[in-house]
């Protein structure tokens, strides 16, 4: 039954090719959540903090000069592709990449939130270090030369080892490899990331 | 399919239409071996409840019936597999009666499973943390692999051993080396390896040398990111001339450690504490001394760079929109410290555009793994031309990337290689993907155990087609004097090896036996702290480890059979589809914090009324290293009723008190709740440190 129900869905001629098993789901608008509807203040959790789905003619109207930008989704490993709609610098929109040959246009919950990840308000915006307990906002500048003189002395003090760096799983590899080379540069191998758990 | 500790419906949701167009329309059963009754296991043909941490003896029971019946492959074992009897042997002790008093799987259904595999052959093997982390993780990792070889079933499309990594790019990032016990590519901590990459990096080794406080620290594994804390803490004996004073916390939620409320009290003792995340992590908001510096670097959606899936497949993340107000990219952040630490002319010297002339460093220093293809043009075209993928085999057809594989799965040799979908698939030309298994421990061994020498090199009439050799082969070196093929970085070897139809790691078997292990062969072990006290005198831990990843790590000693009487369930963790490791970023997006915003633990309803809690009252659990949360039972049959489930992706709350005033106003979290790892027990993989938070014990009790 249920392999008739996906054969019978499948697009014509292809008898061999992969279906979501509910492409109706999968194409659905309440995944094109606009970020202009994102501005809504701190909510309590007793208030939907989401709006709801756009109108079916705004779902399929660009937005005016957007360009989409493919890119891939910062989650899990199985690495689904996004389809990014931006318009002067901004990300308005994020669209299923129907015709990425792994995810197929599937996506998780997680993947369909993923502008959040640039548009949530709980993102930092400065600096800030601990001062007598408080939380203090500092400038790029003071806070990189802090560190650095920290970093510094106690390599002077106590010895390269005295540092550990914990890399990520969630940085480009280029990144990850600059982590490694880091610690190699910095003189020791206190360095390890996700991977290891 | 046969899953085993990966509950693929909520940790990797995408791969579910793959799976279930497996299932559904190629009529592939799908086997699913899991402590609790996951979302994945209702999808199961056959559903094997196990006992956690007892997956070796049941995987090593599935081969010894299979042997006992005749099924194995024959052919496959005779001309790829080493120690193939000496395995035989030890495993003959796992009966399935024996296998379901260790595990409490039914004999009959250990027969019935050995039956399906050895009747839908190939069948692919799937993993995750549900495997990896006890204390004998590499273990149980090993004997997933030997049941695969037993069946015939690697190298083959179909097949395989498919471990569904948990981060995005957690490949890309293992295979470049954040670990402390290997550098870039997997080359280990040598004087060699370090010559290599001094090699690629253009730098004098007497330089690289001169930043260690002594040479001898160059060749020392470090802390690992499970145990980092104990070198703050001065609670356990470390083999190190410095305490840790200082730690960068780069993209790392830190609830992810076990005994989480230790990892606190040493990030309150730290001098120099650099918290560099999009959002603050839940270390932010318990360290409350003035060590700590937060630095907002931007989302990977704001910079760009590679990223490797877990098919290996390389695919370029391009960036959407420039870092928010406010934030910088990691490689700002990471170029600003390396100049003011004073480096940045050696540590940028081949480096101008970031992050492509990156990739290409990669490219050329990463032999071992033939990361060597993959240029930044590559890639980026295969994101332009996704479309021209075939979705069955993930070949281009025609197009700009025609012939090549997604994503250039490594080994991608040479920038003409089309990548390798399929590791170790002798069908093929190593040209055009097909690979043997690597000659890497010598072309011979004699085994301890029985006294028998075994040639390591595959057998004669098996190679890929178009192979100069006939058979098997050792790995090439000398083609440039004095190199091989992991260490000349003309790629001469490579080529060299690709023109003969071979692979320039060599054509050898796959070992059964690995006489660098601890365990030679894989045998059960009890949980460190284990339910069964019954059982530990039979299947001991091992010795404790006076420098274990440089520091003291108790195996022995720790095993304790009176532990289950004041802790008489078994405590394990997992994950939901919502939230994604420590939670930083998936409890601060508000979409998913509506759908899930509740910290709970899975309690089965009998386990709830016998100790008189209700359905939805507030629990403490606690382990036995003192840790304890507050937080909701949920009665649910998934959990047996000697185990205790819960989602490890909670923060903001520590030991039943809100953090919330902690973070920097406004950002903490839309969702908090304890997490899970304060809970999670004391123990450690042998080989790999890993901490075992899937078998642990704690006590419950109504808040």
């Amino acid at each position: 039954m249920a392999q008739r129900k996906i054969r019978n869905s499948s697009s014509v001629g292809t008898t061999t090719s992969r279906v979501t098993l509910n492409p109706k789901v999968a194409r659905r608008s309440f995944l094109k959540l606009s970020a202009a509807t994102a501005a809504l203040t701190t909510a309590a959790m007793t208030t939907r903090m989401t709006a709801k789905a756009a109108t079916s003619a705004a779902v399929k109207a660009a937005y005016p000069n957007s360009k989409m930008v493919r890119s891939i989704c910062t989650h899990c490993a199985v690495g689904c592709g996004i389809n990014a709609e931006v318009q002067n610098g901004v990300w308005v929109r994020q669209e299923v990449a129907q015709d990425h040959p792994v995810s197929r246009g599937g996506y998780c919950c997680k993947g369909a939130s993923a502008i959040d990840m640039v548009t949530s308000e709980k993102r930092l915006k400065n600096p800030i270090k601990r001062v007598n307990g408080k939380w203090q906002k500092i400038s790029w500048d003071t806070a990189m030369d802090e560190i650095a003189g920290k970093l510094t002395a106690i390599r002077d003090n106590d010895g390269p080892d005295a540092l550990h760096l914990n890399g990520s799983a969630k940085v480009s590899t280029e990144m990850a490899y600059l982590q490694r080379k880091f610690a190699a540069f910095w003189g020791s191998n206190n360095v390890d990331h996700q991977a290891r758990i | 399919m046969i899953f085993i500790g990966s509950n693929a419906a909520e940790a990797h949701p995408v791969s579910m239409q793959h799976i279930l167009h497996a299932k559904e329309v190629n009529n592939a059963p799908v086997i699913v071996v899991d402590p609790r009754f996951t979302k994945l296991a209702a999808k199961a043909d056959e559903f094997v409840r196990i006992r956690p941490g007892t997956d070796c003896i049941f995987i090593m029971g599935l081969v010894n019936e299979i042997i006992q019946k005749g099924w194995e492959d024959k052919e496959f074992i005779r001309s790829r597999v080493s120690g193939f009897p000496e395995m035989a042997a030890s495993c003959s002790q796992y009966t399935p009666e024996e296998v379901e008093n260790v595990t409490g799987i039914p004999a009959a259904q250990t027969r019935k499973v050995a039956k399906i595999l050895a009747t839908n052959r190939p069948t692919s093997l799937t993993w995750c943390m549900g495997g990896t982390q006890h204390h004998i993780g590499s273990s149980i990792t090993r004997a997933f692999c030997i049941l695969q070889l037993v069946l015939g079933n690697m190298g083959k499309s179909g097949g395989g051993t498919n471990i569904f990594r948990g981060h995005d790019n957690v490949q890309g990032a293992t295979d470049m080396c954040v670990l402390s016990h290997t550098l870039p590519g997997y080359y280990g901590l040598k004087d060699g390896s370090w010559k290599h990459w001094c090699r690629v990096w253009d730098v004098e080794y007497d330089y690289m040398v001169s930043r260690f406080k002594e040479k001898k620290w160059m060749n020392a594994k470090g802390f690992t990111l499970s145990r980092w804390y104990e070198g703050v803490l001065g609670e356990e004996k470390i083999e190190q001339y410095t305490p840790i004073k200082a730690m960068i916390q780069w993209g790392c939620g830190s609830n992810s450690n076990s005994q989480y409320n230790r990892v606190v009290r040493a990030y309150n003792k730290l001098d120099l504490f650099v918290i560099i995340d999009p959002f603050p992590t839940m270390a932010a908001a318990t360290c409350t001394s003035d060590n700590v510096y937060l630095l907002p670097c931007s989302s990977q959606y704001e910079t760009s760079g590679s990223v490797t899936s877990t098919s290996r497949q390389i695919q370029w993340r391009h960036k959407i929109v420039d870092p928010i107000n406010g934030c910088r990219d990691d490689y700002t952040i990471m170029k600003d410290l390396v100049q003011r630490l004073g480096f940045a002319d050696k540590f940028y010297k081949n480096i101008k555009e970031v992050p492509e002339d990156i990739t290409r460093e990669i490219n050329r220093g990463t032999l071992t793994i033939g990361y060597n293809g993959q240029t930044p043009e590559r890639i980026k075209k295969h994101m332009e031309n996704w479309h021209t993928f075939d979705i069955d085999t993930l070949q281009a057809k025609g197009g700009p990337c025609n012939g090549d594989y997604y994503g250039m799965p490594w080994p991608c040799w040479t920038e003409e290689h089309p990548g390798t979908p399929i590791l170790y698939d002798v069908s093929k030309p190593v040209s055009k993907g097909g690979l043997p298994f690597r000659n890497r421990f010598g072309t011979e061994h004699t085994y301890e155990m029985s006294g028998r020498t075994e040639n390591q090199l595959a057998a004669d009439g098996l190679y890929n087609p178009g192979s100069e050799v006939k058979g098997g082969y050792p790995e090439f070196k000398d083609v440039v004097p004095g190199t091989n093929w992991k260490t000349d970085l003309s790629q001469k070897t490579l080529k060299e090896a690709l023109r003969r139809g071979m692979a320039p790691f060599g054509n050898a078997r796959a070992r059964c036996v690995v006489w660098t292990f601890p365990d030679q062969i894989p045998i059960h072990r009890e949980p460190l702290h284990s339910p069964r006290p019954d059982l530990i005198s039979k299947y001991p831990t091992y010795e404790d480890q006076p420098n274990h990843f440089r520091v003291f790590t108790r195996f022995k000693s720790e095993q304790n059979p009176d532990l289950v009487k004041g802790f008489p369930f078994v405590l394990t963790t997992g994950r939901m589809v919502e939230h994604m490791g420590g939670g930083a970023e998936t409890r601060s997006n508000k979409y998913l914090s509506e759908l899930q915003p509740e910290m709970y633990a899975e309690v089965n309803p009998k386990t709830g009324n016998d100790l008189g809690v209700r359905d939805g009252d507030m629990i403490w659990i606690e382990s036995p290293e003192g840790g304890k949360v507050k937080v909701k039972a949920f009665f649910t049959e998934r959990v047996d009723e000697h185990t205790i489930f819960m989602p490890y992706h909670f923060g903001g709350v520590l030991m039943g008190e809100s953090l919330a005033g902690n973070y920097p106003a406004g950002h903490e979290p839309y969702v908090s709740g304890e997490p899970a790892n304060v809970c999670t027990n004391y123990g450690y993989d042998i080989v790999t440190q890993i901490q075992a938070t899937k078998d642990g014990l704690c006590k419950i009790s109504r808040a």
